[in-house]
């Protein structure tokens, strides 16, 4: 018995000190899934809340296509300068711009704008296809490329950015913008470079009314 | 009088000799050390990419060293461990593995030794000064868009990964992807890794061509493997059936886009980046403490209607 009593002792200060420091803590598969879907970044719902809480309430900073538009063909690298987004190292650049213009032209997948008056150009051309690139995301400048520390993040905002461009705003302009039909919007250009001809003007709309 | 113009020259040749003194010194004096550590020195992009940070930094006045990693994590380990004890002052890094490498950076930060990573990224905001980066999902992104101008929205294709641990491999591949998969006609029949390696592109899509002899296209995640998987189709005869896309802008591949033999590639900016980045230590060194934490620099589209723009790793 007395040779028993240190190891019995030893058992009970060893499983006090498991009891408050344990080892491992046994959890359901499913709570381990929901702590793991938590953890991880959920760039469609990031782009949900984005969308809602941010980028529509800005649009009223975007710049009227009426003052960017002459500026763009007055000096290209002066409206640059004054309006333009550029992210990183880049020649590209975007434009955040809303007005008002006529539909001059409808094809598969873009519609064209004329939107000085008496016009026949197109000055602006509105997609209605699949929309690509970072023009939405990085457009307003409302992103900051530093806040994620794993770009994979911040490249599929963009994706989900455009996703709800294709699902809440083409279908609606796609379905009611014909030719004479007026459509106001407000979007986001991207600019390849300086060579690049602004005539018309590529804009992915985040909002597009026609009237 | 005499007696003043002597006590003068004696003076004035104090003072050369003072200076002249100080001079040798100065020039003995050891420079500021700056330490390259590149992924691989196995693929001449990553050569490029550490021969013009060192040469930017000579330029500059430093000591520089390259040490090259070998894709392997446990030896940029060790070469952190002898960076940091062999005094040197700024790490230009291209880092082995996004999550791996990130205590690497933190080992030096907290030895005080500055890193700024080049090309490819650390999952992680708070451990290099800065980070100059490719935008490599872009790049891909409008690579992808060419592919299905040029491939059609119907056909098979493969595609090489580079290193799985990598975010440029996965950026490479989601840009790519977020394109062409809008596509239900363009199936991918393959998808392996070949680890950004050429001799591993042409093993790897040798193996491919085999079990898929209808392929139209493959995708390459750098111009590495792209030029491993263009001898694989030349050895087969089928270097005219199928369709080969790369990316980084290496000289050999902007050539063969020009001979019209290779489709296009991802000009990446590897001398732009690496001068950068040695301007960066240079400028921390002298004090400047406030940089952004990362700069995506763009990647342009590479085809056979605008290469003539390009080659030297850049923009002529």
């Amino acid at each position: 018995m007395r040779r028993t009593f240190p190891f019995i002792v030893l058992i009970v200060i060893a499983g006090g000190i498991l009891w408050f420091f344990p080892l491992f803590h046994v959890v359901s598969l499913k709570q381990a899934q929901d702590e793991k879907t938590a953890a991880t970044f959920n760039p469609a719902q990031f782009a949900e809340n984005f969308w809602t809480d941010k980028l529509l309430p800005s649009l009223a900073k975007a710049v009227p296509a009426e003052k960017l538009l002459p500026a763009i063909q007055h000096d290209p690298a002066n409206a640059k300068k004054q309006f333009a987004h550029t992210l990183g190292m880049s020649d590209s650049y975007t434009y955040f711009l809303s007005g008002t213009g006529r539909v001059i032209a409808v094809s598969d997948d873009e519609i064209s704008l004329a939107l000085t008056v008496g016009s026949t150009n197109d000055e602006v051309t509105l997609p209605t296809g699949l929309l690509f690139g970072n023009a939405v995301r990085d457009g307003t400048g409302l992103l900051d490329v530093n806040a994620y520390p794993n770009s994979q993040d911040f490249n599929n905002i963009a994706a989900e950015l455009n996703h709800l461009v294709e699902t809440r705003v083409l279908p609606g302009l796609k379905e009611h913008a014909k030719v004479g039909a007026t459509v106001r919007f407000a979007g986001c250009a991207e600019v390849d470079d300086e060579s690049t001809d602004l005539k018309p003007l590529h804009v992915v709309p985040i909002q597009a009314e026609v009237e | 009088m005499k007696n003043y113009l002597t006590k003068l020259a004696s003076t004035l040749a104090m003072a050369l000799m003072a200076f002249t003194a100080f001079s040798t010194h100065a020039a003995d004096a050891p420079k500021t050390k700056i330490a390259v550590v590149i992924s691989t020195l196995n693929n001449p992009w990553f050569v490029v990419l550490a021969e013009t940070a060192k040469a930017r930094a000579t330029e500059l006045g430093y000591d520089a060293t390259i040490f090259d990693s070998q894709n392997d994590t446990a030896k940029e380990a060790a070469h952190f461990e002898n960076l940091i004890a062999g005094g040197y002052k700024a790490v230009l890094f291209n880092p082995t593995d996004a999550n791996g490498s990130v205590a690497n950076v933190l080992k030096a930060k907290a030895a005080g030794v500055p890193v700024f990573c080049i090309d490819r990224e650390i999952n992680a905001t708070n451990a290099a000064t800065s980070q100059m980066l490719s935008d490599s999902y872009s790049g891909c992104v409008a690579l992808g868009q060419y592919f299905v101008k040029t491939v059609g929205t119907e056909g098979q294709y493969a595609e090489l990964l580079g290193i799985v641990g990598d975010n440029n491999t996965w950026n490479r591949s989601k840009g790519f992807h977020s394109v062409v998969d809008r596509f239900p006609g363009l199936k991918m029949v393959a998808q392996q890794s070949a680890d950004f390696d050429r001799a591993k592109g042409l093993e790897v899509f040798e193996a491919i061509l085999q079990k898929n002899p209808d392929l139209k296209a493959v995708f390459c995640g750098n111009d590495a493997m792209a030029m491993g998987a263009y001898q694989a189709l030349v050895a087969a005869g089928k270097d005219k059936q199928v369709k080969v896309f790369g990316f980084d802008g290496a000289d050999d591949v902007v050539k063969l886009i020009a001979e019209g033999k290779i489709a296009a590639t991802g000009m990446q900016f590897p001398k732009l980046m690496a001068q950068k980045a040695a301007e960066y230590a240079d400028e921390y060194l002298k004090g400047k403490r406030d940089f952004q934490q990362k700069i995506p620099v763009k990647v342009d589209l590479v085809t056979p209607a605008n290469v003539g723009k390009y080659g030297d790793f850049g923009k002529k």
